[in-house]
């Protein structure tokens, strides 16, 4: 059965949020419910960001936030308010793929691709911190993050040539 | 053997002016990536027209109860409510969903009785998907709860039934005799016998289930976008159930699926609601996205789980003389869509092992749990477990070491190719040289001064605690299923037995294309894709067969309406049916090309020739480019007579081979071709804590002909990943009231970059002599092959301690468990 009700007959509580995506500002009322993961999906459009699991265990959704990783499905948007948010969208430069993103594509990183957004963001935020991790230090670096594809021996390697590449642009 | 090599790395496109380049059989980068690297991919879940409405799905908390009542008052009442359905609503205007099984009568949404935790009972309409789950607390049911029935054994007994209707827990079984199998177990001089357990695993892909329906009222159709698998073979499943003919309820797969793994062919009962319900709401767009816990705990997307029973007949010397395999197969509250998962393991009956005389039979239970479904192997995995654990036993019984014993009953090369009792056949391979291949391999690494398997520091962990070993087991992956068998359990089977050749049905792989005006290539699959890479492997297919460049090709996929039935991307397939299809159109465009310009130059066809993208006169070397020749075609002909487009059904390989006639005619499992895996997994067991440690994972694989060696090594990486999951941690336990145990990631353990170990892959090439370009497909290898050979790797390594993995996933709690019993008993 179909129910006649005109949209403006509900009331719920919206906040207002302004905070950068991928070097734009933008502003918005949201519901202080509304999750990160679903306001840059919905509200932006930034479809690299996955929702996989939404009790953050899979590591799909991952994003930089005041360049720290995040999982934006545990993050609500109006604790995002004022940051400084960075999706793989905002990675490609001029159609060019980033360093990380052409080491997953070189080594054959993803097949469904679904997990793929999530691992160039943490990977990215690792070779911040180290510039040549060993084995152990991307096991310890992307074990948030699960693959149900491709197993993990490619992305290994795809974060090692990822960090060649990122040196190579910094020298 | 040939070929064996351990680095599969992708290729940038290969230079096109290169005599003689091709590009089947290269590492050709895939085209799908920069899509997907850069956040443009269109998953369903981004799909959102427009006006779209949100669905959510209210649940029923009860494994086994029957509804009393529903009252939808306070939701319609809702401000921010569209629509609200039960199961009355649908009957009044719609069908129940198609069942695997004769009598089932299921609907969309649950009649009188709910069955499984999870299983939906009313859906709700509304703005966005927040507020439609506000609204769904809103419903109030009312229910008697009845006693449920969890455990399959106890199901047998039928105290409480499940199904009134049907009056039997077991509604479906059956007994498959070959050979002389009481004669062989009676003159055997040892009868081994065993039970093993396979939990309730699945192949849990990272994106949900997902659909967008739109009804066009006009029209009286509708266009369903959703992520099911198969969606030109299982579309009966959504049009039925609306009661609309296939013509008008097209189903749109996108192009970028994350992940299905077999388990997607069984989400119509989504596609089915949200049309419904877009239809109620004249058109509006309704999306409906499963959350992670709906997909875990009534998802329909669970898969095998069976208790084994399990004999083998075996003489003094190591001869094997026969094999008989009873199951029972909890298949949860109704018999899905892929219910011949149970019949499967008839295709590679006896695995890698020359057995004549062999005895299978399962029984089909329905229980208080979510239904299951198809995934990766359909029903084989645990099957070639239960006989690697087998005969890991008959030979420690009859003290013979392990891989003489196996060596001894492999099936010989000049045995190839090779019938097995239950009638497929297996097209190639030599057997004993590849087990033996890659046990010298690791031996000569592994046993050696500073080895994994150094004497010295497996001696040393064992004093600490710590057992390491490893087994070499061989397995069959069989590949491209027809389709004319997976209806035999609706079949009447006497009726099979004089069943005539015509009758079979099998359906071909169908491809077409089109040049372009500007010279460019436009190829359509009738097949879905779920990371799979075909649109890559037709490019680089087409390319070759065109002579042109892959950048010159694009590969779009056609809806279930445009396409016709074929049975798509399932059971190690396409590339196979890919192939041939690419190889057969690539032939047919040419030879309508050539026509096209010698009736332009007014030439006899054999003076004409198709060379490098163009064609040419034999005589003055002048050519007829792409593009000239669709300015030709468009100038002279009709839409409908175009001969710069091209259609072609590649037959399937069984078809015109009277071998497999037995098989085809009695629906028995058909794959033609037997890609195998040998594995050598080394694991370490903690008996302290029962914690399997893989430490190296070593695997030698034949798919015959690698058509992209990348996209190859690729599913075989994943296969195992997910077979170590499967192995050791996944698994959808239930408590005994019916409650599902595994409801979240926290308790369904995937495993990560920590669990899966190095693995030292390598390959070899025996192509199929049956299919067109050599392939066997290799979609499934890895799940089917890991868990066994984990499992007999543990018996290996655990042998003094008397344990044996009988128990799919050994968790470190399960192993713990056996290793106390077993120092229980060793110290009496």
């Amino acid at each position: 059965m179909s129910i006649e009700t005109s949209e403006s007959d509900s009331e719920r509580p919206v906040r207002e949020i302004s905070l950068t995506v991928n070097g734009e500002t933008v502003s918005a009322e949201v519901e202080p419910r509304l999750k990160l993961s679903d306001f840059l999906r919905n509200y932006r459009d930034l479809r690299s960001v996955r929702v996989g699991c939404e009790h953050g265990v899979c590591g799909a959704c991952t994003v930089s936030m005041d360049d720290a990783v995040v999982k934006s499905c545990l993050v609500y948007a109006v604790q995002a308010d004022g940051s400084d948010l960075l999706t793989v969208e905002g990675l490609a430069d001029d159609g060019e793929l980033g360093p990380v993103q052409q080491a997953f594509h070189e080594e054959h990183a993803l097949q469904c691709g679904f997990c793929t957004s999530g691992f160039v963001m943490a990977t990215r935020s690792l070779l911040k911190e180290t510039d040549h991790p060993t084995d152990e230090a991307i096991q310890a670096g992307l074990a948030d993050n699960i693959c149900r594809c491709t197993g993990y021996q490619n992305i290994y390697d795809a974060v090692h040539r990822a960090a060649e590449y990122t040196q190579e642009d910094e020298d | 053997m040939s070929g064996t090599g351990t680095d599969a790395r992708p290729e940038s496109h290969p230079d096109a002016g290169d005599e003689g380049e091709t590009f089947t059989g290269t590492g050709l980068e895939r085209i799908e990536d920069r899509r997907i690297l850069t956040g443009e991919a269109q998953y369903i879940h981004d799909i959102t027209p427009e006006d779209c409405l949100h669905m959510a799905l209210l649940r029923t908390t009860h494994a086994h109860a029957r509804i009393e009542s529903i009252d939808t008052s306070a939701a319609e009442n809702h401000p921010d409510c569209e629509l609200v359905l039960t199961s009355e609503d649908l009957q009044a205007e719609y069908h129940p969903m198609p069942c695997g099984l004769k009598g089932f009568e299921e609907w969309s949404l649950a009649v009188d009785t709910v069955r499984f935790v999870g299983e939906p009972v009313a859906a709700v309409v509304a703005t966005d998907r927040y507020v439609a789950e506000d609204i769904i607390d809103e419903i109030d049911v009312a229910y008697e709860t009845l006693d449920p029935v969890v455990d399959p054994l106890d199901a047998l007994e039928d105290e409480t039934i499940i199904h009134d209707d049907i009056g039997t827990n077991v509604p479906d079984g059956e007994e498959f005799v070959f050979g002389a199998v009481d004669e062989a177990f009676s003159e055997a001089d040892t009868v081994i016998e065993r039970e093993y357990s396979w939990g309730r695993i699945s192949g849990v892909p990272l994106e949900t289930a997902g659909v967008v329906a739109e009804y066009d009222p006009d029209a009286d159709s509708f266009h369903i976008d959703c992520n099911i698998q198969l969606h030109t073979l299982v579309d009966d499943t959504v049009y039925e159930t609306l009661g609309y003919p296939p013509e008008r309820v097209v189903l749109d797969v996108p192009a970028d699926v994350g992940g299905s793994f077999g388990t997607k062919i069984a989400i119509h009962r989504y596609c089915s609601l949200a049309a419904m319900a877009s239809q109620q709401l004249d058109g509006r767009p309704v999306k409906f996205v499963e959350d992670r816990v709906e997909n875990l705990q009534g998802g329909d997307m669970h898969s095998t789980q069976r208790e084994y029973s399990v004999r083998l007949a075996c003489d003094d010397d190591g001869t094997i003389r026969g094999l008989d395999v009873q199951f029972v197969d909890d298949f949860g509250a109704w018999p899905r869509y892929p219910v011949n998962q149970t019949l499967k393991p008839l295709s590679v009956l006896t695995d890698s092992y020359d057995i004549q005389d062999v005895r299978y039979r399962y029984d089909l239970v329905m229980t208080n749990k979510t239904s299951q479904t198809a995934y990766r192997g359909f029903g084989v995995p645990p099957h070639l477990y239960a006989i690697e654990m087998i005969v890991d036993e008959a030979a420690r019984e009859l003290g013979i070491d392990p891989v003489s014993f196996r060596q001894q009953n492999l099936i010989e090369p000049d045995a190839m190719p090779y019938e097995i009792p239950s009638h497929n056949i297996y097209d190639s391979g030599d057997y004993p040289a590849a087990l033996n291949h890659l046990r010298d391999h690791v031996e000569a690494t592994e046993r050696v001064d500073g080895g994994l398997l150094d004497p010295e520091t497996i001696e040393a962990q064992r004093a600490d605690g710590r057992y390491r070993g490893v087994s070499y087991t061989l397995h069959i992956e069989p590949g491209v299923s027809g389709s004319d068998w997976t209806d035999r359990q609706r079949s009447d089977r006497e009726a099979l037995a004089t069943r005539d050749r015509d009758a079979v049905n099998e359906l071909p792989e169908h491809l077409r294309a089109e040049i372009t005006e500007d010279g460019t290539v436009r190829a359509f699959l009738a097949a879905d894709s779920s990371g799979q890479g075909h649109q890559t492997l037709v490019t680089q297919l087409l390319a070759d067969e065109l002579e042109i460049l892959p950048s010159d090709i694009e590969v779009e996929y056609l809806d279930s309406g445009a396409a016709p039935t074929v049975y798509g991307s399932a059971a190690s397939r396409m590339a196979v049916m890919l192939s041939g299809a690419t190889q057969g159109l690539g032939e047919r465009m040419q030879s309508n090309l050539c026509q096209l310009a010698a009736e332009e130059w007014d030439l006899d066809l054999d003076t004409v020739s198709y060379r490098d993208g163009a064609v040419e006169r034999i005589d003055t070397n002048e050519r007829l480019a792409l593009s000239d020749l669709v300015a030709i075609d468009v100038a002279n002909r009709s839409e409908g007579e175009r001969l710069t487009r091209a259609r072609y059904d590649y037959d399937h390989p069984a078809t015109t081979r009277e071998a497999f006639d037995t098989a085809l005619t009695a629906k028995y499992p058909v794959y033609p071709t037997a890609a195998f895996a040998v594995n050598a997994p080394i694991v370490e067991v903690d008996t302290k804590t029962g914690e399997v440690d893989i430490l190296k994972f070593y695997t030698l694989r034949d798919c015959g002909t690698q058509l992209n060696p990348v996209i190859v090594e690729g599913q075989a990486h994943g296969g195992i990943a997910q077979g170590i999951g499967a192995a050791l941690m996944e698994e959808f336990g239930y408590d005994e009231s019916g409650q599902p145990q595994a409801v979240t990631f926290f308790d369904y353990l995937l495993p990560s970059i920590k669990n899966v170990p190095n693995i030292e892959m390598q390959h070899s090439e025996t192509p199929s002599p049956f299919t067109a370009t050599g392939a066997k497909g290799t979609g499934e290898g890895g799940m089917i092959d890991a868990p066994a050979s984990i499992a007999s790797s543990i018996n290996q390594a655990l042998e003094p301690l008397d344990v044996v993995a009988d128990r799919i996933p050994m968790t470190p709690n399960r192993l713990r468990r056996r290793i106390r019993e077993a120092e229980a008993t060793n110290d009496q």
